[in-house]
């Protein structure tokens, strides 16, 4: 049961990796064209999806709810603990239950480290758990990502305790 | 500005060229940090004598003032000098004062006249005398229409150092950076002197990592003005802007190319965030990277054929260098989490920030030499470091008084200065050229 669930998730990439290579704009509209960005003829994986058919962000409001908790990432790392994927599972069972709701994953960073760095390992965050999201059966085209980096701190304090709070990936619901 | 060649004396050429042999001789040979830090030996002596006010009014006499008080801070900023001043009993006198700044131990002498008229229009004259041969070598008129003293003081600053040195000035140059004193960050611009502070952006909301156009009033920027993060382009003098890169996902840290036709930007796509080449108008031309790592913090060579940039491919953020069309990627440091490389405008040097100990500190490649240089030490973090356009001061945010403020320091690290006093902390310098 559970290889057979696998391969449906790699046909339905695999189904989404072409339909996205077809598309001529993006989903915001911004450019023509997406050949500049077409993967080299390589095989399609898990890793490589390209989620160009993330939902928007632009002028939309976000929310927070009570099934989705937040997780918490070690310094300088993107990798989803044991602890923070069974915080994803229980968020991944909430929103197979509301099926409808599209929902934006937040990366965020600690202080140190410069706010260049800090935003694309913010981003990186946010992609791994979206990226475990699909493993766990949400379809892609649900989930956005954000990075902010170290901008929108959980706690502003310059401590090992404010850190690992702010060091952190936030599943919220979009809403217009 | 004419320059008066038939009064340009024998000395004044001598002089200039043994400041350009010195300086020549100092950058291929092994002591260019010395010959940059400005050992008081090697800097011309420059006596700044009284400017004065033709009408003699009251607004005229301050505005004199004011005016070479500004003009001294240049030139001693520039390090180019050494700035004497007359005792204030000291009258300019025609007879005597030649002998007089001789002991000073001054080569030439800067004087002029200062008018203001119908209380509006600023017009000050500079003279510069060769004190051995007692001869006018330089004379020049500057008008300025809203009695910007500040501004005026600068161009003749920069004047005279490219007179004497041959290098561009610093001195009309503007510092922007991201500050968070409203509790959200917004973009500021201040004069390379800390004055003149100009808030940018009034959004309350995340602005962030402002850069220069190059030879430009504008500037680039990344906001979450729309809720996600895009690259918006800003002319500080107009005061007006536009979306510049706004495909989904991330659109920072940009690079222009020196002629300030294409840049280099970190995107993700609702990816992992990689470099792309894009125009001046945000198009992207193509890309330049490609992994699940990090690649981010471009800036481009002076050649424009290179950039130097940031990747963690190597498990950790290290500096690399890539030619433009994205081949030939070459790791320079093995230590570290470095960030924020950014290359010199002589093309020899990137200054980065590394995490040595404890904290980020900032250094040098030297690439010729290929050998690193260590300018910060145990004095809190010290991050984001960009070059002066001139390339012999290096600004930079850095903790050390508890909060993250501008610093400016001299390419050896020495003669450390605050940029300002400002409320908040502030972030992310950028130095315009």
């Amino acid at each position: 049961m559970k290889n057979l669930s696998v391969i449906m998730l790699l046909a339905l990439c695999l189904c989404i990796g072409a339909c996205a290579k077809k598309q001529t704009t993006n989903p915001d509209g911004t450019l023509g064209g997406d050949d500049a960005f077409s993967s080299q003829g390589e095989p399609i994986s898990i890793d490589d999806i390209r989620f160009t058919d993330e939902p928007s962000l632009r002028n939309s409001a976000t929310d927070k709810r009570a099934g989705l908790a937040t997780i918490y990432f070690d310094y300088d790392s993107n990798s989803i603990t044991e602890e923070a994927k069974e915080i994803l599972k229980e968020n991944a069972k909430y929103l197979k239950n509301n099926a409808n709701l599209k929902l934006v994953v937040e990366g965020h960073c600690d202080e140190r480290g410069t706010s260049e760095y800090n935003l694309s390992l913010g981003q990186r965050r946010a992609l791994k758990v979206k990226e475990y999201y699909v493993q766990l059966g949400i379809l892609p085209s649900r989930i956005a990502t954000i990075s902010y980096g170290e901008e929108k701190p959980e706690d502003k304090r310059s401590n090992e305790s404010a850190w690992a709070k702010n060091r952190r990936a936030e599943t919220k619901v979009i809403v217009k | 500005m004419n320059l008066n060649l038939t009064k340009l004396t024998n000395i004044f050429f001598v002089t200039l060229f043994i400041l350009f042999s010195y300086f020549t001789a100092g950058f291929c040979q092994d002591d260019i940090y010395l010959s940059l830090s400005g050992s008081n030996a090697s800097r011309s002596g420059i006596g700044l004598a009284d400017f004065v006010p033709v009408n003699g009014t009251f607004e005229e006499m301050e505005t004199a003032k004011d005016f070479r008080d500004v003009l001294e801070n240049d030139l001693i900023l520039s390090r180019h000098f050494n700035v004497a001043t007359a005792n204030t009993s000291y009258k300019f006198d025609m007879k005597s004062h030649f002998s007089y700044w001789a002991q000073k131990n001054v080569s030439v002498i800067l004087t002029g006249e200062v008018s203001v008229v119908e209380l509006t229009k600023l017009i000050i004259t500079v003279k510069m005398y060769d004190v051995d041969s007692r001869q006018l070598i330089w004379e020049d008129k500057y008008n300025n229409t809203t009695v910007n003293y500040r501004i005026v003081a600068h161009q003749i600053s920069d004047e005279i150092v490219k007179r004497f040195t041959g290098e561009v000035g610093i001195a009309t140059s503007k510092i922007a950076f991201s500050n968070n004193n409203t509790k959200y960050k917004e973009i500021y611009v201040i004069d390379y002197d800390g004055y003149n502070l100009r808030r940018i952006t009034k959004d309350n909301g995340i602005n962030i990592l402002p850069k220069w156009v190059p030879h430009t009033n504008q500037i680039i920027y990344t906001t979450y003005l729309y809720n996600n993060p895009d690259l918006f382009l800003v002319d500080i003098t107009k005061n007006k802007r536009k979306a510049l890169s706004t495909i989904q996902g991330l659109n920072a840290p940009t690079s222009f190319a020196p002629n300030g036709k294409t840049m280099v930007a970190t995107l993700s796509r609702g990816n992992f965030p990689n470099l792309y080449l894009l125009d001046s108008n945000g198009v992207v031309l193509r890309r330049l990277t490609e992994g699940k790592y990090i690649d981010t913090s471009p800036s481009f060579s002076p050649s424009g054929k290179e950039i130097t940039f940031i990747s963690d491919r190597a498990g950790y953020p290290q500096v690399y260098i890539m030619d433009i069309d994205g081949v030939n990627l070459r790791r320079l440091t093995s230590k570290g989490p470095c960030d924020t490389p950014v290359w010199s405008p002589k093309g020899d040097k990137i200054v980065f920030t590394m995490k040595a100990d404890r904290f980020y500190d900032i250094f040098i490649y030297d690439l010729p030499k290929a050998k690193l240089f260590r300018l910060t030490e145990a004095q809190g973090n010290n991050e984001s470091p960009v070059w002066s356009a001139d390339g012999r001061f290096i600004a930079f945010s850095s903790t050390r008084s508890g909060k993250s403020e501008i610093y400016i320091m001299g390419v050896d690290g020495s003669g450390i200065r605050k940029l300002a006093d400002i409320p908040g902390s502030s972030f992310t310098p950028a130095w315009s050229n």
